[in-house]
């Protein structure tokens, strides 16, 4: 029997330089106005002189399974496709910034431009017409490697199954779907000072 | 270790709900406060309380109809408000809320249409209705906060319950000082039904003390959260916001008024005057804090 597609993306840390053209080309592909990201590599450094290291974690939405956006939304205008992707309906959304408040990865942004609430949909018109994200197809590491998760045959199903992976906070129940190698949690908790 | 964890790049998240969304949230408080106060005479039956019921009926209503000016201008897209009565979503509390709050302030004009009219039957069958609905109403609020999970210090089941009962704090407070000026002011005796407001005083202190217990138990079990709460714990109490809490919710807001309402004083009529106001006062920063506060933190 032929399983469902499910995407969902692979972030091995150990390739990531923190180049930040993931950044730059999902703002190219998806014309992403000028303050808001749909996704970001987030820096930290950990440690003191001589034992120091800077962590790169990029940074986008989770599509989760059970994504908690869509059980917020008065309106539906947040659905889920049958492989997976959360979407935002552009026409539906009221923007009451409910989804933005819920979200456990702060992943969501207001359009500036068409004032609905936006994020990060894993290029879904490039992947449905067989082609990568942008970030994916840009990552000059090849740290980000993008599939069918119920694929025994993909990339992404073969070093999730041989490397040990981690999600971001799996505590909230939403079942995340951004897989990382190599994830240092303390990069995840650093918070500026507010 | 954590001192030496240093963020050196990271994208600037904006808090979503901001002090709008605080303000409706006071003004439904209010309503639904006031209004249950109404139904003691004429639903209860205790008596005492007719001079009031008048006052805080019309108070309820016109609370409940500015509330929701709150949240349209909050919108990004505020023409699409109409929307939310088809696209319903049975999971999330916003939804329900679209039809409370249509109806409670119906059910509010005709019950006090009725009390004005002296019709006691049909006001107590409306005032019987409009109890549970002045519960949901206020306690769907509770329930916004209380769902989104990401947020560690709305995600607790005392939301709701804190949020109803802080809205009969600020809904007596209210009703006191409004009957006060009203008799004080605008009555032909010109002269303010003294043993009303202190008796009004009474259950003023006994909603404190219930308010008072349930942010200290919530505190105490935040405190012993996960990591991510207790950093918001920290800016609650030391931080950011611990003038707002520590000083004008808590001390201003609650102590203070407290205190004038238990001691031989609260037969003073302008210190119970006073604390209302402050109690008032306080209630609006306790919605703040929750508001604002449990977003203070990024979640990434």
């Amino acid at each position: 029997m032929k399983k469902t597609k499910r995407y969902a993306m692979l972030i091995d840390l150990r390739r990531c330089i923190g180049c930040h053209s993931c950044s730059v080309s999902c703002k190219a592909e998806n014309q992403v106005p000028l303050g808001v990201w749909r996704t970001w590599v987030k820096q930290v450094e950990k440690g003191i002189y001589p034992n120091v290291i800077r962590i790169f974690l990029p940074l986008l939405c989770n599509n989760c399974e059970r994504p908690v956006c869509k059980t917020v939304c008065p309106v539906k205008a947040t659905y889920q496709r049958k492989d997976g992707i959360v979407m935002i309906d552009p026409h539906r959304c009221i923007g009451c910034k409910y989804c933005m408040a819920a979200c456990p990865y702060n992943v969501r942004y207001v359009d500036p431009i068409k004032k609905i609430v936006q994020k990060c949909t894993w290029c879904y018109r490039r992947v449905d017409a067989g082609d990568l994200p942008a970030c994916a197809k840009t990552c000059i590491g090849g740290a980000r490697i993008f599939g069918d998760i119920n694929d025994p045959d993909s990339e992404i199903f073969r070093l999730i199954s041989t490397n040990p992976v981690q999600v971001i906070k799996p505590e909230k129940g939403t079942s995340p779907m951004v897989f990382y190698i190599d994830l240092d949690i303390t990069a995840v908790e650093a918070r500026e000072n507010i | 270790m954590n001192e030496a964890v240093r963020v050196v790049y990271n994208i600037h998240h904006e808090i979503p709900l901001g002090a709008l969304i605080a303000n409706y949230f006071y003004f439904t408080g209010l309503s639904a406060g006031s209004f249950i106060l109404s139904t003691l005479a004429y639903v209860f039956g205790v008596n005492k309380y007719k001079p009031i019921a008048k006052t805080s009926v019309i108070l309820a209503t016109l609370l409940l109809i500015l509330a929701p000016i709150n949240l349209l201008i909050d919108l990004e897209q505020p023409y699409r408000f109409w929307t939310l009565f088809y696209y319903i979503n049975p999971t999330s509390a916003i939804s329900w809320g679209s039809f409370l709050l249509t109806l409670y302030p119906l059910n509010c004009i005709i019950y006090g249409y009725f009390m004005f009219k002296g019709n006691e039957k049909m006001t107590k069958l409306f005032g019987i209705l409009g109890i549970p609905l002045a519960i949901s109403v206020h306690g769907y609020t509770g329930f916004i906060l209380a769902l989104a999970r990401a947020r560690d210090l709305w995600h607790t089941p005392l939301m709701p319950v804190l949020f109803l009962v802080s809205a009969m704090v600020s809904g007596i407070a209210l009703t006191i000082l409004v009957i006060y000026i009203k008799d004080r002011f605008f009555s032909p005796l010109m002269k303010a039904n003294e043993e009303l407001i202190v008796d009004l005083g009474k259950i003023l202190a006994f909603s404190i003390i219930l308010d008072l217990s349930l942010v200290f138990a919530d505190i105490i079990v935040m405190f012993n959260s996960n990591p991510e709460a207790l950093q918001i714990v920290d800016r609650v109490l030391f931080g950011k916001f611990k003038n707002l809490f520590l000083g004008v919710e808590i001390a201003l807001g609650s102590l203070i008024p407290l205190l004038i309402l238990l001691s031989p004083l609260r037969k003073n009529i302008t210190l119970v005057i006073i604390s209302s106001l402050l109690v008032m006062i306080g209630i609006f920063a306790m919605r703040y804090v929750v508001v604002v506060g449990g977003q203070i933190i990024p979640q990434i």
